[in-house]
């Protein structure tokens, strides 16, 4: 169990990670549509959900909370480590979420993958956006919270929907394509 | 994301100024000295000083001017409209910030422009460009090599190192594949340009060009691993770097400035616990 948490830390999650983080911090740059001041409806999150998936809850963390620090890098706006850390909750959560009900890489993803799927999502979501991230918040910039309760609210509903939305369904589809690689027998 | 090529600005080739020359270790322990000090203070006295020594380091570098200015100015007006969020919402702000309220301008019984709100703004707005000309700063004076060997050189896993300069060397591969596949969607009579179509079709019209983007991109996983195990990555507990030369002399001046920063975030963080100041925001003229 401890092994699927943390991931199996071979040259191949290494590389995954790596190009998740990349993907990651580029689509939340570039991939995505405004909704509210410094929020934005992005893609990147369905990256998120497929690291997940490939490698379980700590690579999809480093994923979620390095793919922010880069997306800050490249995007020049500064850094707000606050949401790194809470995309890192996020990240890890997802993964989580994916590692108790299904199993991708082997083809596993049914209706109650999807259920576990959903409950992790909306808990990492309220955990890491609704506690960590205004927590942190407060205790950086001890900045103004009315904002920062906005920029949750939009960040909640809407990575919420990206990873549930556009993330179901890319799931079931990975887990459809790796079937076709599974089940062979030995003669 | 049309533009993506000309705003991406990550030096993949070493320059040639003080800052370039440096160790990537050095200039890692620059970068995180002067973010810890911009996260902990909100003093002017210490915000405007280094506001000044990032943009002095900013114009050491010769960096390409039409960028830097691009994303300047798209930076300041993200602040400044954050602001007038912030002071919409609570126009005396600054009194929960500085102490005092001095009226300025008064628009309405509640919407009135004070002297502390005004000065509130003027340190954040320092606070957070002197983060954005630190970050610009380093972002161009370090090359993906140099900042994995100097955040292995400063104590992070090398595996984490790895994935850090890997995603950054993957980002003009991402930059191609997206155009490669814009175009042939285009071929196919897909509508991209933004004037032309509604926001659910823009959004519908990112998902298909995301999910070949991430499919091509997690395929090549296996290959780039494979490569790399080839090579014999991984097989020893240590690491060393090409990318890390020895210290020069720039670098024995700079770690010295770096023990005296990282002595000074020590001391805000204990003054600032120690004094228990009421409020947060010195201004010059309140006691």
């Amino acid at each position: 169990m401890a092994k699927k948490i943390l991931g199996n830390w071979n040259t191949r999650t290494i590389v995954g990670v790596a190009i998740g983080v990349a993907l990651f911090g580029v689509l939340m740059v570039y991939g995505g549509v405004k909704v509210f001041t410094n929020t934005s409806l992005t893609s990147a999150y369905v990256v998120v959900a497929v690291v997940a998936a490939l490698f379980g809850p700590v690579p999809a963390a480093i994923t979620a909370g390095l793919g922010n620090v880069l997306a800050d890098l490249i995007g020049g706006w500064g850094f707000w480590f606050d949401w790194s850390l809470g995309n890192l909750v996020l990240g890890f959560f997802t993964g989580l979420g994916c590692v108790l009900g299904s199993n991708v890489k082997e083809g596993v993803f049914n209706t109650k993958s999807a259920i576990t799927y959903a409950l992790f999502v909306l808990i990492g979501c309220g955990l890491g956006f609704g506690v960590v991230t205004p927590v942190l918040t407060y205790f950086f910039y001890s900045s103004e919270l009315t904002i920062t309760w906005g920029q949750v609210t939009a960040a909640i509903i809407s990575d919420g929907l990206v990873l549930l939305v556009v993330g179901i369904p890319l799931l079931i589809a990975l887990a459809n394509r790796n079937k076709k690689f599974t089940g062979l027998s030995k003669d | 994301m049309d533009s993506f090529g000309k705003r991406l600005f990550i030096a993949l080739t070493p320059g040639k100024t003080f800052l370039d020359r440096l160790q990537g270790k050095t200039k890692i322990r620059l970068f995180f000295a002067f973010i810890l000090i911009l996260v902990a203070t909100w003093d002017m006295r210490i915000l405007f000083p280094i506001l000044i020594i990032s943009i002095i380091g900013l114009i050491s570098i010769k960096p390409e001017w039409k960028t830097v200015r691009g994303l300047t100015i798209f930076t300041l007006l993200m602040n400044l409209f954050n602001l007038f969020l912030i002071w919409v919402v609570s126009p005396n702000y600054g009194y929960s910030q500085v102490g005092a309220t001095t009226v300025l301008v008064r628009f309405t019984e509640t919407y009135i422009l004070s002297a502390e709100t005004l000065w509130y703004f003027l340190v954040r707005l320092t606070k957070f460009m002197a983060t954005f000309f630190v970050s610009l700063t380093f972002i161009q004076c370090i090359t993906p090599s140099e900042m994995a060997a100097g955040l292995y050189g400063v104590g992070i896993p090398y595996k984490i190192s790895t994935v850090v300069s890997l995603a950054f060397r993957y980002i003009p591969e991402i930059a191609r594949d997206f155009n490669e596949i814009k175009i042939s969607m285009q071929a196919r009579g897909l509508e991209l340009d933004s004037r032309k179509s509604s926001l659910i079709t823009r959004l519908k019209q990112n998902v298909l060009i995301l999910v070949p983007l991430i499919i091509v991109s997690f395929d090549r996983v296996g290959n780039i691993a494979d490569a790399m195990d080839l090579r014999g990555y991984g097989r020893m507990k240590t690491r060393t770097y090409y990318a890390e030369h020895e210290l020069t002399k720039g670098d024995r001046i700079i770690n010295i400035v770096n023990v005296l920063l990282y002595a000074g975030f020590i001391a805000i963080v204990v003054v600032r616990i120690v004094s228990h100041r009421e409020f947060l925001i010195w201004a010059p003229w309140v006691k």
